[in-house]
């Protein structure tokens, strides 16, 4: 029973108190790599002890079936019954009742899970299907001669679609294979260097299979709304995954052309790269998240910075595996010397 | 020409651009004059449109007759509309250059662009 409780413990300290903690070394995107590895590292680490400890539970009740056995044996066949064995039993009926509500739990939870990401993977499918026979090739792309300012952002994989309607519109959409989509209003408001710029950010989504840590990772706040390590967690690496896709952008095509392909998408005109002054002393307080990735683009963090925020970061995934490691194998030898005891 | 995926968007491309009912004969005809393509490649193509839902056709004599089952604007609205929806956990997966705005959102998003189009003073 207590390594159980330990293990569990351990899994709900991480759930409530790490999103505050990870929350501030990733506000700002400053090594959104490593911010990532460390949101989804405590993910993990939680649901593996939240495992480890229902397995510990069901040992713990497995073990304790004996004495519990014993004493219904006792009773029914009417022969003498110490009050120490009846008192041992009640505490047995209750372990059970709890691994068995646990197992349940645990099973149908992972059930939701797998439903919600199947779910969600077939309607990305079939959304790429539809944009991949309905769009219009890019113009430039039909031919497949490559040349041109879009070349080298059109090589690879997903190929670009255009759909007609007025709204600026860019993503991209995971499957077999894989399209980007842009309507015909993006195209309005993008020159050719911006629409580079947002090519070259989709295709980071679908070269760094960005699709998969935010389809696994929105699943699990769907199926723990009250979480916040899942909820704030789905967000965050929502947030991260752009963040690193748009500096795949910036060294594709420089700073002020994503930042002018942003501010166009975002606003729904067109805004040349060239009217944009660069202040260094930004924006004041980002109001939404494009205003926030726009603030990140124009004050790029200084090599200092970089390094105190990387290390921070990989202390924390490194702390985060290590406890996790260490505490399961403190509590597994617990669990096993009980049962060694009968 | 490129994959197999590429094939059935041109030729959906094709049977929205004509308009009426159209054999495999006419678009092979039309396609073969501007790339290297087999008969057979077409027929099969159309014949997959025709099972997955994009076409519907009618027996004429001994050839089929293929019409798109809905037009192209269709389609197009139809995906804009699932790529706008409010990112339910079971909807598509997409990811978005920018995500959805809200009216004050973007009206400061606008200040921004104000702020650093303004000729600063030297």
């Amino acid at each position: 029973m207590r390594p159980a409780l330990l293990v569990f413990g351990y899994a709900l300290a991480v759930a409530w108190l790490a999103p505050p903690l990870l929350a501030r070394l990733t506000a700002r995107g400053i090594s959104a790599r490593l911010g990532l590895a460390a949101w989804l590292t405590a993910m993990a680490s939680a649901v593996a002890s939240a495992i480890a400890a229902l397995q510990f539970l069901i040992q713990a009740a497995i073990t304790g079936w004996p004495n519990l056995a014993e004493a219904v044996c006792r009773s029914v066949t009417g022969s003498a019954c110490a009050p120490t064995v009846y008192k041992s039993a009640a505490f047995e009926v209750g372990l059970a009742a709890a691994a068995l509500l646990g197992t349940l739990t645990a099973a149908v939870l992972s059930w939701r899970y797998g439903r919600s990401v199947q779910r969600a993977r077939r309607r990305t499918r079939a959304h790429a299907e539809l944009a991949r026979i309905a769009g219009r090739s890019l113009p430039g792309e039909v031919s497949g001669a490559m040349s041109g300012p879009l070349s080298g952002a059109l090589s690879g994989a997903g190929s670009a679609m255009v759909l007609d309607a007025e709204q600026p519109v860019a993503y991209c959409v995971p499957g077999r294979p894989a399209a980007i989509v842009l309507s015909s209003g993006a195209l309005a408001v993008l020159d050719p260097a911006q629409l580079t710029a947002v090519l070259a950010h989709e295709r980071a989504h679908l070269a760094g299979r960005h699709h998969l840590l935010t389809g696994l990772t929105r699943a699990l706040s769907a199926c723990f709304p009250a979480v916040p390590l899942f909820t704030r967690g789905a967000e965050e690496v929502a947030r991260l995954a752009e963040m690193r896709a748009d500096d795949a952008a910036v060294r594709r095509s420089g700073r002020p052309t994503l930042i002018a392909a942003l501010l166009a998408m975002g606003t729904g005109t067109a805004v040349p790269a060239a009217a944009l002054g660069m202040p260094a002393a930004a924006l004041g307080a980002a109001t939404c998240a494009v205003a926030s990735r726009v603030q990140r683009l124009l004050d790029p963090p200084d090599r200092g910075l970089l390094v105190r925020y990387g290390l921070a970061l990989a202390g924390v995934t490194l702390l985060l595996v290590l406890a996790s490691v260490i505490l399961a194998g403190y509590a597994a030898p617990l669990a096993t010397h009980a049962l060694a005891l009968l | 020409m490129r994959g197999f995926g590429d094939l059935e968007q041109v030729i959906m491309q094709r049977v929205w651009d004509h308009d009426r009912p159209v054999t495999v004969r006419e678009l092979f005809d039309e396609l073969a004059r501007e790339r290297a393509i087999a008969y057979t490649t077409v027929m099969t193509t159309m014949d997959n449109l025709h099972r997955k839902g994009w076409l519907d056709r009618e027996k004429e004599g001994k050839a089929y007759r293929y019409t798109a089952t809905a037009s192209q604007a269709e389609y197009s609205a139809r995906l804009m509309q699932e790529a706008l929806a409010d990112g339910g956990n079971t909807e598509a997966v997409l990811s978005h250059f920018v995500a959805r705005m809200d009216g004050a959102e973007s009206e400061a998003l606008r200040a921004v662009v104000a702020r650093l189009t303004e000729r600063r003073p030297r």
